[in-house]
């Protein structure tokens, strides 16, 4: 495949668009179905990054790649919706304040354990020789490759949100969010519900930590930053938490526009790209999330769609 | 034969403060109402018998099956229909969808439970794909009671249907009740303030009063002194 045409860095920008589309996806079921505000999205993130590096690098496996990204990863999935389990039941019986200082908190212990356990993590140093999967010779080769599997795999999980929307699971999901004490009396259990759905969501959110970490071939303890929390949020804001469209909108006006169209295609000074771009996004991004909390807090796209899902799915019935 | 309701000796509330005292009753296949004025415990004893609330001391049981602190979602599949005063509807999903949520538990076809409710409230029919949070009060109740409906329940506990709602609501809600109760052979704990309009439909009452329930007596039993006693007037 000749990829002479398509700049390095270019790639890069789209992998985080991806993965932020793909956060921002999980965090619209957490948020917009089942009004869990999770502040700690890093957290779940991070739990499947270093789960998948650590288990990859420290464990000898009798077998090689494609089956020992496939095992760390799902390594990396099961510890991170264990995380969710756990992280969920614990917030279950806090009011949103409560859950989103518990969900930070949960984050900060991430990057404290990843911080301290240098034996395991390499700590503030990091560790080293992590790699994609297979083996097509160019490093641009295998970086666009692994663009492509996780565009697959967000596009999975939008199909998913997507499906949610309509099922049972779904609907009881939303009824939880809206009124817990009401869906208690419909006679499914509104924990059993939330539990599951922290449990799915905080296990994909692990997955793109592990696809994260077969990009950038390390475990940097810089990248367990409250910016990946921002981003998937700020996106989601925007766009509209109650829509599964939301988050997509959202990444494209907001990760996609710093990420990829500023610093690629506006004639800005050398320099900036490492310096102000980055701070200014994260003010940009901060600045998003209170207007439109003030002006417009359906986000662009508004509220949920319900009657006009139910109409396309039954009709005049 | 057993009652459909057994409360002996409930007390609950809310922490450690009790709101209801000590409270006795029980209720058979009829429309039983529950009247007093605001602040009475009406709508605590309803969330308690719901499971919503958990009982400080005493005990409830349905169709002779202790119920005392076990979840709301039990009570439920035990055949308990709740619909709360307030917030009795999820505002985002569609009224379709508010009855289906309801439809969850039971093992009857969906279509023929709905066709059952809209018997009940045909209005409704009109209006399954609106946002319930956009319906009228009258509306929002007919959904809630049709959620509940949706339980295929044997006891259906009422909490003030008719608060805030138009005279016209007022009386069809109250003939909805009565109907619900003959047609369907559900048992019904209905609380309101409205006295005269709950005697006109109810079999028996209990007056509540500071939290504290007087000796249930037939509907026609009830005088205007004891009325006043328990509203305090």
């Amino acid at each position: 495949m000749n990829l002479d045409w398509l700049d390095a860095f270019l790639i890069f920008g789209a992998f985080k668009v991806v993965e932020i589309m793909g956060l921002g996806l999980l965090v619209h079921l957490q948020l917009g179905l089942t009004r869990v505000a999770n502040f700690g999205v890093v957290g779940f993130w991070g739990v499947g990054l270093y789960a998948f590096g650590v288990a990859h690098l420290k464990i000898d496996w009798p077998f090689g790649d494609p089956y020992q990204f496939l095992v760390c990863a799902a390594i990396a999935t099961i510890v991170a919706a264990a995380a969710g389990l756990v992280v969920g039941w614990l917030i279950s019986d806090l009011d949103d304040d409560g859950t989103l200082v518990g969900t930070l908190g949960f984050a900060t212990i991430v990057v404290i354990l990843a911080t301290t356990q240098q034996g395991l993590t390499g700590g503030a140093l990091g560790l080293g020789g992590l790699g994609f999967p297979y083996d097509f010779s160019r490093v641009k080769t295998h970086e666009f490759t692994w663009l492509l599997i996780t565009a697959a795999v967000v596009a999975l999980i939008f199909a998913y949100a997507w499906r949610v929307h309509r099922t049972p699971h779904g609907r009881l999901l939303i009824a939880v969010g809206a009124n817990e004490a009401l869906a208690r009396s419909l006679g499914k259990s509104a924990t059993a519900a939330r539990l599951r759905m922290m449990m799915v969501t905080s296990g994909a959110m692990g997955l793109l930590g592990a696809m994260h970490g077969v990009m950038v071939r390390s475990l940097e303890i810089n990248s367990l930053d409250v910016s990946v929390t921002l981003a998937a949020l700020a996106a989601l804001i925007l766009g509209g938490t109650a829509r599964v469209f939301g988050a997509v909108v959202g990444v494209l006006l907001t990760v996609a526009l710093f990420d990829i169209v500023i610093q690629f295609y506006l004639p800005i000074p050398d320099g900036w790209n490492t310096q102000a771009l980055p701070v200014a996004r994260e003010a940009v991004f901060g600045a998003a999330i209170v207007l439109m909390l003030i002006f417009r807090p359906q986000g662009l796209l508004g509220q949920m769609r319900r009657p006009a899902l139910m109409r396309r799915l039954h009709g005049d019935w | 034969m057993t009652p459909a309701v057994s409360v002996n000796g409930l007390s609950s509330g809310y922490g450690s403060v009790a709101v209801l005292h000590e409270v006795d009753f029980t209720v058979g296949h009829e429309i039983f109402a529950v009247l007093g004025a605001n602040g009475a415990g009406k709508t605590t004893l309803l969330t308690t018998l719901a499971g919503l609330l958990p009982a400080l001391s005493g005990s409830i049981a349905y169709h002779g099956t202790d119920v005392t602190n076990l979840a709301a979602s039990e009570s439920a599949r035990l055949g308990v229909g709740y619909v709360p005063q307030e917030a009795a509807v999820f505002p985002d999903l569609s009224v379709l969808e508010n009855l289906t949520v309801g439809g969850m538990i039971g093992t009857r076809p969906h279509e023929e439970r709905l066709d059952e409710v809209f018997e009940t409230f045909p209005d409704l029919r009109g209006k399954l794909h609106l946002r319930a949070g956009n319906l009228s009060g009258g509306e929002s109740r007919m959904v809630a009671c049709g959620r509940a409906l949706m339980q295929d329940p044997t006891v259906l506990l009422l909490d003030e249907p008719t608060a805030g709602l138009s005279p016209l609501y007022l009386e069809l809600f109250f003939e909805k009740v009565a109907e619900i109760h003959r047609t369907r052979g559900v048992s019904i704990v209905l609380t309101e303030q409205n006295a005269t309009q709950a005697l006109g439909i109810a079999d028996r009452v209990m007056v509540l009063s500071l939290g504290v329930g007087s000796e249930p007596m037939a509907a026609d039993a009830v005088t205007t002194e004891l009325l006043r006693e328990g509203y305090q007037i």
